[in-house]
């Protein structure tokens, strides 16, 4: 994210985040698009870390829950219209269906 | 519902041009198996109609457009050549008959990404800094004891809660800043990639994940919220 955590030092082997900054880095966690040595801190913090492991699971929590809202589709009627013109076009009959 | 061994419609859909599945099921589409059309109709629709209001201004003018789309492709598929995924395809279809009646309507910017306006959304924590040790601390930046997240229980899917949780989550969306909001619709609601997402709203994959990032953690704390008050110390019983 924009204020990536800077390593403590430049011979600092290990990188070391805090929850503070796990907070802000879980989402592109998610997303698989973390540099290396930032998903290293992070398995590493996550190891030891609990709260950490479940803030992460709240976060995919909530991103599945989000796929269960309902949402508007077409009316029947356009529905209808629409795969009526399907098969006009492309022929009347269905492989899938029975003959 | 479809041949033996062939994918569903679906899933074929979303394949690279030129895959097999692909080329299968558009052989499927152009000799009228109207079961695989009728999959990604039912399949497509919501999120076309999503997509479609960016660009219009009323649900109904979307679901017109909407109905245009399926039209299209329809007349095009015979004319398809397959070098996009097919779902890419339907996406350039429907963007071209919004953006048309976009304009016959008038409706002005429907989605100015491009502006850099609400700057704000991109500073600050997402969690309150409260929750966490200070400087000072033995453990810089860690949880306070009761800063720290508990487990939600029972989860957000099981059935005493998914109507409420879903309740508050449509609520918060629609408290969310626009930029925000739909960028966490178009993703986790209507299930778009991020590619996608990025190309539909004219962002670059950073911005994106910063949208997401702080429209999803405000969900999650609204969450959290119910939690903490619809089960308080209960919660922590288990
Ligand atoms: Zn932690």
């Amino acid at each position: 994210m924009a204020d990536l955590p800077a390593p403590r030092s430049a011979d600092d082997d290990v990188l070391e985040i805090a929850c503070r900054e796990f907070v802000e880095l879980v989402t592109e966690h998610m997303e698989g698009t973390l540099p290396k040595a930032l998903e290293n801190a992070i398995a590493a913090h996550l190891e030891l870390c609990d709260p950490c492991v479940v803030y992460l699971e709240q976060m995919r929590r909530t991103a599945a829950a989000l796929e269960t809202l309902p949402t508007p589709t077409l009316p029947a009627a356009a529905r209808d219209r629409v795969l009526e013109m399907f098969t006009s076009l492309h022929g009347g009959t269905d492989p899938a269906a029975p003959r | 519902m479809h041949h033996d061994g062939a994918l569903p419609a679906v899933t074929a859909a979303v394949l690279e041009g030129g895959h097999a599945a692909q080329v299968e099921l558009l052989d499927r589409l152009r000799a009228g198996d109207r079961t695989a059309f009728a999959e990604l109709v039912d399949a497509w629709s919501p999120m076309l109609l999503r997509v479609a209001r960016l660009h219009v201004s009323t649900h109904a003018s979307a679901e017109e457009v909407v109905q245009e789309t399926w039209l299209a492709v329809i007349r095009q598929l015979d004319r398809f050549e397959g070098r996009s995924s097919l779902r890419t395809w339907v996406f350039r279809i429907l963007e071209n008959q919004a953006r048309t009646r976009g304009v016959r309507e008038a409706r002005t910017v429907p989605w100015s990404f491009g502006s850099g306006a609400d700057g704000h959304e991109h500073a600050g924590a997402t969690v309150d800094r409260a929750r966490f040790r200070g400087p000072e601390d033995r453990w810089p930046g860690g949880w306070t004891p009761e800063g720290r997240p508990t487990a939600w229980e029972p989860a957000p899917e099981d059935a005493a809660m998914a109507a409420e949780v879903r309740r508050e989550l449509r609520a918060a969306l629609d408290e969310l800043p626009e930029r925000q909001r739909t960028v966490v619709e178009l993703r986790d609601v209507y299930g778009l990639s991020s590619d996608e997402t990025c190309e539909r709203l004219g962002l670059s994959p950073g911005n994106q994940r910063i949208l997401l990032h702080r429209g999803r953690a405000r969900l999650r704390a609204r969450l959290e919220h119910v939690y903490r008050g619809t089960t308080g110390e209960g919660a922590r019983r288990g």
